[in-house]
Parts: C-alpha cells; structure tokens; sequence
C-alpha cells in the first residue's frame, strides 16, 4: 500500500488525533480508580461491570479487526463469490456462544474467575491439563498479537505514502497502546473500543460507497463483467470448496469463541441481560461488516482486473486512493477510514495483549510461581511481561510473513485444541482430566503436524478440525472407559456451583 | 428464584437441530458445479440463496439470545433495583 497520493501529511494529523484521543480514555478510564491496579479483576475484567454499550463494541472491536478489511477484501477479490463464508462463519461464532456463555457466565461470577485457565483448573484440578492450555492459549494469542503488530506497520505505511516508516509507526501505536492499558487496564481498552469500533463502521460504510460509486453505483454490473472475465470467481463452487467452508464454520466459530479475550469478555459483563443483548447485536455484525467487505473485494475485480496474489494484497489501498480522488470529501474520509484501520487493530491488539498479561499473572506467576503474592504484585507482573512479549514479538514482526490470511487460519489450529475440554466439561460430569489432557495433546500434535507438512487442508478441511475430532474422540472415549474414582469427580459443593438451580 | 423460569439454550434440542439444518442450507454443496444463472439482484442464484440463510441465521441467533436465554437475569435484576433504592 505505498505511494498513496492522498496520504502524507493530513494522514499523519488524523493519525495523531486518534492517537490523542485513545491516550485521553485511558487516562480517564483509569483516574480516580484506586482499586483498578490493586484488583485482578478490575484490571483484567474492568471489575466484572461492562455495561451494554462498553461490552457491545469491546466484542465488536476485538472480534474485527483491521484485518478484515486489508486482508479480506483481497481475499475476496481472489476468490470471488465463495467468500460469502466470511460472513456465515463470523454469524455462527455466536452460535458456539450460545453452546457455553449462558453457563459459563453464571460460574465465573460464583467462582471469580480471570482467565479461562481458571475454569479449567477448578474444573479437572490436573497441573498437566492447566498447563497444556495455558501454553496452547498463550501459543494463540501469541501468534494472534503478531499478525496485528505486522497488521499496524502495513497500514501506517500505507496511510502516510510511506512518510512514516514502517518501524516508527509500529512503535508509536505500540507505545500508545501500552500507555492507555497501562493506566486503565480493561476499562480503558473497552472504553477505547467504543471509539475505534465506531470509527471502523462509518469508514467500511463510506469506503463501500465510494467503491460502488466508481463502477457507476450498479452492482449487476460488476457481476455482469465478472460473468464474462472471470467466470469461476462467479459461479457454483467446486465440492472441496463447500467442504472448506464447513470446516472454516467448525474451526472460526469454535476459534474464535474460545479464544481467552472472548471468554474474559463473558467474564466482564456486567449482568446476563447486558451479556444477551450484546450477543443479539453482534450476531447482525457480520453481514454490514465482513459482508460490506466482501462486496468491495468483489467490486475490485472489475476496478483492478488481473492482480496476483502479491498484488491484490494493496487491494484495498489502490482502491482508497481511486476513491480519495474523487472530491474533497471522500479524500478525508478515505484518511479517517485508514485511521480506522489502524484504530480497529490497536483495538483487537489490546484486548489479545491483555488476555497475554492477565495469563501471564494470573496464571503462570499466580499459579505456579507465587500463589501467595499480593493481587497488586501478580498485575504487576502481567503488565510488565506482557510489555516484554510485546517487544519480542516487534522484533519478529520485522520480518512480516506472506499473505495475512495464512497465518489467520494457523493460530486457530493449536488454540481451538482447548475447547473440548472447557466446553464439555461445563455439561458432563464423568469427562475426566487425563482424556481431556490426551485429548488436547494429540490434536495438538495432529493439527501441528499436518500444517507443518504442507497439509493445511485434506480434501478442504483444516488440519485444526481433524485434530478437533480426534481431540474430542479422545477425550469422549477415554472418559467412558476411565473408571470414576473419588479423587476425578468434584465435590459436592463443587458441583452445587454448576448446578443452576441450586 | 423459581426453576420455571431457568432458560438454557444447551437444554433445546430443537435449537441445535435448527442451527445445524440452517448452516447445511448456507453451504453452496447442493447446488450443480459452476452453475450461475440466473442472477437475483446482482447476485447469482445459489450465492443470494446462501446469503439469504446467512441472514436467517443472524436473526436466529439474535432470537435466541434474547428469547432462549435467561438464567439469573431475574436474581441479578432485582439485586440491582434493590441496590438502587438503597443509594436512591
């Protein structure tokens, strides 16, 4: 995305207000908050009292980040209709909410809980399982953190026609990022997301208007020519393809829910009622947001025929400058609508970056290092180990891997290993912790063999789903055959949290 | 609280069984390879047919989280009118 005519100087102006206005929320999310830095759970899940409209854009704003524009739009574009799915497998995320979070929320509240290792822990009392899936989730979010590193540097670059490079851009948001979640912890990261979640809808809104308005605001013809040109971009698609697409809804929607940020998102809500009605919105996201991003993919094809992969990665930057050309209102909407991209990555890295720190307190430092430090000591640690895997992961991201979309479907593989355990073990007593260990392990192994061999796919399912199915097999049969000793099952009163009618 | 009034998704059979038939209906695999007319609204057939189950599903489950959903809603409602009084 280099050479954009309409960036420089206005871009980084806009750049900087934004930046301003993030750093200004977060001081004021943490000032007057004396217990905010002394609490886990006020710093992690803003003291459990999201409100509707915090919790709202905080899942909108993490759920979409700026990659799904930059790098779904290409995506689109390269494949055509069949990526419709992005729609469907981002609707049925909260489908696979709806399996666990009316539960979960309940127990969480009873139990306190922080991070999901939390569940996990009381749940199967097992070091090995707790410390699988710390290091199976830290793995994820890990890689998640990355790609949005290497996400902020791209945009940035590609704002400000490469005014700012690319190193000094990923670092002053970093640094931005740091500060406000440094000062206000969750709260500030929730209060932030509402500005970034607004900014990034009115921009895909606009964005999409002018693309349409460069192909003459008539969509059937954009088809019409795809019709002619490029036909397979078009027409039914080939079984595999259906066969991906299931398995894309089987790995995102079990992905991306359990994911430790979405799971502490259940955990801050204020009420059920507050946590309801943020799911009953966000399950119309999708369509006016990966689904707006798909037709502007679509658009393209016609706009820029015959980009290659490498090429049609600046899709949506060649398209931003087309668009800024056309008056002065669409020039500073297209530098407001890149400042939302920025804005809906920093928005989507926070929330990973303090899921990374509150694992890093909670669980590594508070459960096997010092159990008995202060709250105030073990928030302390997370803040600062999660400044240190930020700046190890910058260095990394210096070398930016290939095409976003790659490394989107590899974080999810190991990542979405944990969720038989932690869901199942939510309804069925008898799921014991040594299936559930093996369980893990093996589809671990099985997914990060396969991608590592090349075989990201077998006949269009992910890696992630087949070591997915072996895990739950594993873990399904091994609990029916382990003999139920006193020591495996949960205690009375243990089991009286889980009971929702007690 | 009174058990009557516990609503669990989990507990709906029909729920998931609606969910599951619903998302067989978005994935394109029944339609013929490579067909593509006609066209509705720009789109072709089976891509506005799929999108059109898309939408379902939204709505869907944006129904039920609101409808389906309610297990201490009621508990946690009163204990914030009765904490409202109190600093009322």
């Amino acid at each position: 995305m280099d050479n954009l005519t309409f960036a420089g100087m206005d871009g980084i102006i806009i750049l900087s207000v934004f930046a301003i206005v993030m750093l200004l929320i977060g001081y004021f999310s943490g000032k007057g908050d004396s217990n905010l830095h002394h609490s886990l759970s006020g710093y992690y899940l803003a003291g459990r009292n999201l409100g509707f409209i915090a919790l709202f854009f905080t899942l909108y704003a993490t759920q979409y980040s700026g990659n799904t524009i930059v790098g779904y739009a290409p995506t689109g574009y390269r494949t055509g209709f069949s990526w419709l799915q992005s729609i469907s497998f981002m609707t049925i995320i909260i489908g696979i909410y709806l399996l666990f979070a009316p539960r979960l929320y309940v127990v969480s509240k009873r139990r306190n809980f922080v991070t999901p290792t939390d569940w996990l822990e009381f749940r199967f009392k097992s070091k090995a399982v707790t410390l699988l899936s710390i290091f199976l989730m830290l793995w994820g979010l890990g890689n998640y953190l990355l790609e949005q590193l290497v996400a902020i540097g791209q945009a940035v670059a590609g704002m400000t026609g490469g005014t700012i490079p690319y190193e000094i851009a990923v670092v002053v948001f970093v640094l931005v990022m740091l500060a406000y979640e440094w000062m206000g912890g969750m709260k500030a990261v929730a209060f932030t997301d509402v500005m970034q979640g607004i900014v990034l809808m009115i921009g895909i809104f606009v964005f999409l208007a002018g693309a349409l308005y460069l192909v003459g605001g008539n969509f059937t013809e954009v088809t019409k020519y795809i019709a002619t040109n490029e036909p397979d971009k078009l027409g039914v698609p080939a079984m595999e393809v259906s066969v991906n697409w299931f398995s894309m809804l089987v790995l995102v929607g079990l992905g991306a829910s359990i994911y430790p940020h979405a799971v502490q998102r259940i955990y801050s809500a204020q009420s059920e009622k507050t946590l309801k009605k943020s799911f009953a919105r966000m399950a119309w996201m999708p369509p006016i947001t990966t689904g707006l991003v798909f037709v502007v993919g679509i658009v393209g094809i016609m706009l820029f025929p015959g980009l290659d992969a490498a090429g049609s990665e600046q899709l949506v930057g060649l398209m931003a400058n087309k668009i800024a050309a056309i008056n002065g209102f669409y020039y500073w909407m297209m530098i407001i609508f890149f400042g939302g991209i920025v804005a809906a990555i920093i928005s989507t890295a926070d929330s990973v970056l303090l899921s990374f720190s509150s694992m890093l307190s909670n669980d590594v430092y508070g459960k096997f290092i010092s159990p008995n430090a202060s709250e105030h000591r073990k928030v302390m640690v997370g803040k600062i180990g999660g400044i240190i895997a930020i700046f190890f992961l910058l260095w990394i991201a210096w070398n930016p891997p290939g095409t976003l979309y790659e490394i989107f479907v590899l974080k999810f593989e190991l990542l979405v290993q944990v969720f038989p355990g932690f869901v199942l073990g939510l309804y069925w007593k008898r799921l014991a912790a040594k299936p559930v260990f093996w369980g893990m392990l093996l589809g671990a192994i099985l997914a990060g063999l396969l991608t590592l061999t090349g075989y990201k796919t077998i006949y269009g399912i992910h890696g992630g789903v087949l070591g997915l199915t072996l895990n739950f097999i594993v873990c399904v049969v091994g609990s029916i055959l382990v003999p139920v000793s006193s020591e495996q099952t949960l205690k009375k009163d243990e089991l009286a949290v889980l009971e929702l009618k007690a | 609280m009174k058990t009557k009034s516990i609503k669990e998704p989990i507990r709906k059979k029909w729920i998931w069984v609606l969910l599951f038939i619903n998302v067989v209906l978005i994935v394109p695999w029944y339609f013929p390879e490579g067909a593509v007319e006609p066209f509705i609204f720009g789109f072709p057939l089976w891509a506005f047919i799929s999108t059109f189950f898309t939408l379902v599903m939204g709505a869907y489950l944006s129904w039920l989280c609101i409808s389906q959903w309610n297990i201490v809603e009621e508990e946690e409602e009163a204990a914030k009118r009765e904490e409202e009084v109190k600093h009322g």
